[in-house]
């Protein structure tokens, strides 16, 4: 702060002229020029007034004249004013007149006069420096003050109740385009247009009861532009109690506001896709529900009317009709396996998942114990090895391991000896990577971007089963927890099945 | 139609009622079938209005309902009966295609005695509908009120 320069507004210290405007003998001899011209002036009232016919005025001039030499010169300008003053009596009103010879008896008088004349005259030197540094104290502190009030970008603005502006900080220049000088004694509300949440005459009220208001104002820039602002009113009162003055700070929340808007927009729209999506989903699920109500039931009559064909026809049929009737039969059985296995699909996408801790190793131990009977009379050499938790949903999760380990059985079924390995490792993204590697009949890796869709198989039925939607399924458990599933096999070299997940 | 029935047969698709027949049959059940072709008749029936106004007082012994029916679907049927003092201690085993949990949880809350998914396979389905209809006509004790064993 001490390095700050003066502002303009700070006054001129008395007696003193602006540094390096002036020449410096003119500045060294302003003193006892003014003196000069005080005891002159008083000489000449008291000479006028004694020709005029009144006496013994000169003491008292002359006095005032040093008096007033001291207060406007200093002390130099003092005793300037007290030697003039000493020798002007002594000239032109002690006897004799018109010389500078004192008389005996009068040496008494002269030097009570000056002794008179230097009291005053410290008296004011006095008096005068004390001001000064009054002076110099408030011009400084007001210095200090004003250019707190501008180096802080907020708007800061100081009026009247009514809103006669009396200050107008930097902040308010450059947020509303108006200068101090063109702000100060106009209205704040007419000159900012400003467009009130609730009428004026409530937020005053509020503002004599409470001393203090806050809230959001719309006020129209210079350049016609309008901004929000977040204002605070804060009441300054004086001694009595009355109604001083506001001072009134407004942010700039313009921005903020807007980007509130946005967010507000995209939370609406976000709402809306949200609504859609649940609409989809329904829609969805009606198409599921009906699926597995009405197109099951044809599937039945058909298989149904097929076998009690087979029964009550067995007689008349021959062996072609017999095998057509099978057929039939087969087909219909395939269908319901096919659309309970599509229902199941679709119920990933669509069922809510139940989110825990859930131990991976565990899970396989399960799907295993469940696969005993139908791998029973095989050789099947397991591996596995140790296996992470992750969070997720612990039926989807064993369904898509459990059809992992299904096709790791299925396609290893040619081979005399089965190897399957179930293990897991860290991948660069730090995800948990699960593997089921088999040996079994492998596939083209031309064909790996097939692999799961769903209905996509890479066999022909009478070798390997299959409705096409078992890697579907994995597919989706796995995307819906994040993850993904790749595969790599080498034709007739096996196949090794992954998929990540976030780590817990 | 106003036959003593002690199983009330549900089921608006004509293959799946002669099916369900002919499943009975074989243990000389279908005799004891009343059949009604959706809810709204399903409800006649065991209020005794319109056209089963004049049939015995007594109660099925067991009432086999399918879910998707026209009218009244079957979840409305079950809700009826359980909330009527007359009606609500007749067995009722849902007799359905859907295998959604949302029918199966539904049924279960309204106080279905069995619920069974029909099998696409004609040999399980007769064997379902067998053991239901013995079960629950036959093997089972009814309700006092309802259709008694025919000696």
């Amino acid at each position: 702060m001490s390095s700050a320069e003066p502002s303009p507004g700070v006054p001129v210290e008395p007696g003193g002229v602006s540094p390096g405007a002036t020449p410096i003998n003119v500045r060294a001899l302003r003193p006892y020029g003014l003196a000069l011209l005080a005891v002159a002036t008083a000489v000449g009232i008291a000479l006028a007034a004694e020709l005029a016919g009144f006496e013994k005025l000169e003491l008292p001039l002359l006095l005032m004249a040093i008096g007033a030499a001291v207060w406007y010169g200093g002390p130099q300008s003092g005793i300037a004013a007290i030697v003039g003053a000493t020798l002007s009596i002594a000239y032109f009103f002690a006897r004799p007149k018109y010389s500078l010879h004192i008389d005996r008896p009068d040496l008494g008088y002269f030097a009570i006069f000056i002794l008179f004349a230097l009291f005053i005259g410290s008296f004011a030197a006095r008096r005068r420096r004390v001001e000064d540094d009054l002076r110099r104290a408030r011009a400084e502190l007001e210095a200090r003050h004003v250019s707190l009030l501008d180096i802080t970008h907020d708007t800061i603005v100081l009026r009247d109740v009514d809103g006669s502006i009396s200050y107008w900080n930097r902040g308010a220049e450059e947020l509303y385009g108006w200068t101090s000088k063109e702000a100060v004694n106009l209205v704040t509300h007419r000159l900012l247009q400003t467009v009130f949440p609730v009428p004026l005459e409530i937020i005053n009220e509020e503002l004599l009861r409470t001393s203090r208001w806050e809230g959001e104002l719309t006020h129209t820039r210079r350049d016609g532009t309008q901004i929000v602002v977040s204002s605070r009113w804060s009441l300054q009162r004086d001694a009595a109690g009355q109604p001083l003055m506001v001072m009134e700070t407004n942010n700039d929340i313009t921005e903020r506001k807007r980007g509130e808007d946005d967010i507000r927009r995209l939370n609406a729209q976000l709402e809306q896709r949200g609504r859609e999506l649940e609409a989809s989903n329904k829609d969805l699920e009606a198409f599921a529900y009906s699926v597995s109500h009405d197109l099951r039931a044809p599937l039945r009559h058909v298989a149904g009317y097929s076998e009690l064909l087979q029964k009550t026809a067995f007689s008349v049929l021959d062996e072609r009709g017999r095998r057509y009737v099978a057929s039939l039969h087969e087909a219909a059985k395939k269908m319901g396996t096919l659309i309970d296995d599509l229902l199941a699909f679709s119920r990933i996408g669509r069922a809510e998942t139940r989110t825990t801790l859930v131990s991976l190793g565990d899970v396989v131990r399960e799907v295993l114990r469940e696969t005993e009977r139908e791998t029973e009379g095989r050789d099947i050499q397991w591996k596995i090895g140790t296996l992470p938790s992750v969070h997720g949903d612990r039926s989807m999760l064993k369904l898509a391991l459990s059809n992992l380990v299904a096709n790791a059985l299925k396609f290893t079924r040619p081979r005399p000896r089965a190897e399957i390995e179930i293990g897991s490792s860290d991948d660069a993204n730090g995800d948990v990577v699960v593997f089921v590697r088999d040996n079994g009949v492998g596939f083209d890796m031309k064909y790996v971007n097939k692999l799961f869709g769903v209905f996509q198989r890479l066999h022909s039925v009478e070798s390997f089963e299959g409705t096409g939607i078992g890697l579907a399924t994995v597919q989706r458990v796995v995307a819906r927890h994040g993850g993904r599933v790749w595969a790599e096999s080498v034709v007739d070299g096996g196949a090794t099945f992954y998929f990540s997940a976030p780590k817990p | 139609m106003n036959g003593l029935g002690r199983i009330l047969l549900v089921e608006d698709d004509p293959n799946d009622v002669d099916l369900t027949l002919t499943a009975l049959e074989e243990y000389n059940l279908a005799n004891e079938v009343v059949t009604v072709r959706d809810g709204a008749e399903a409800l006649d029936y065991l209020y005794m209005r319109g056209a089963y106004g004049s049939r015995p007082r007594e109660n099925p012994a067991v009432l086999l309902l399918d879910l998707k029916l026209p009218k009244v679907d079957g979840l409305e049927v079950l809700q009826q009966i359980r909330s009527d003092e007359k009606l609500k201690f007749i067995p009722v085993v849902v007799l359905t295609s859907s295998r959604e949990e949302r029918d199966m949880v539904a049924s279960y809350a309204l106080g279905v005695n069995a619920y069974v998914v029909k099998p696409v396979d004609f040999h399980e389905f007769v064997n379902a509908i067998r053991e239901l209809g013995v079960f629950w006509a036959v093997i089972n004790e009814p309700p006092p009120g309802s259709v008694g064993r025919r000696r």
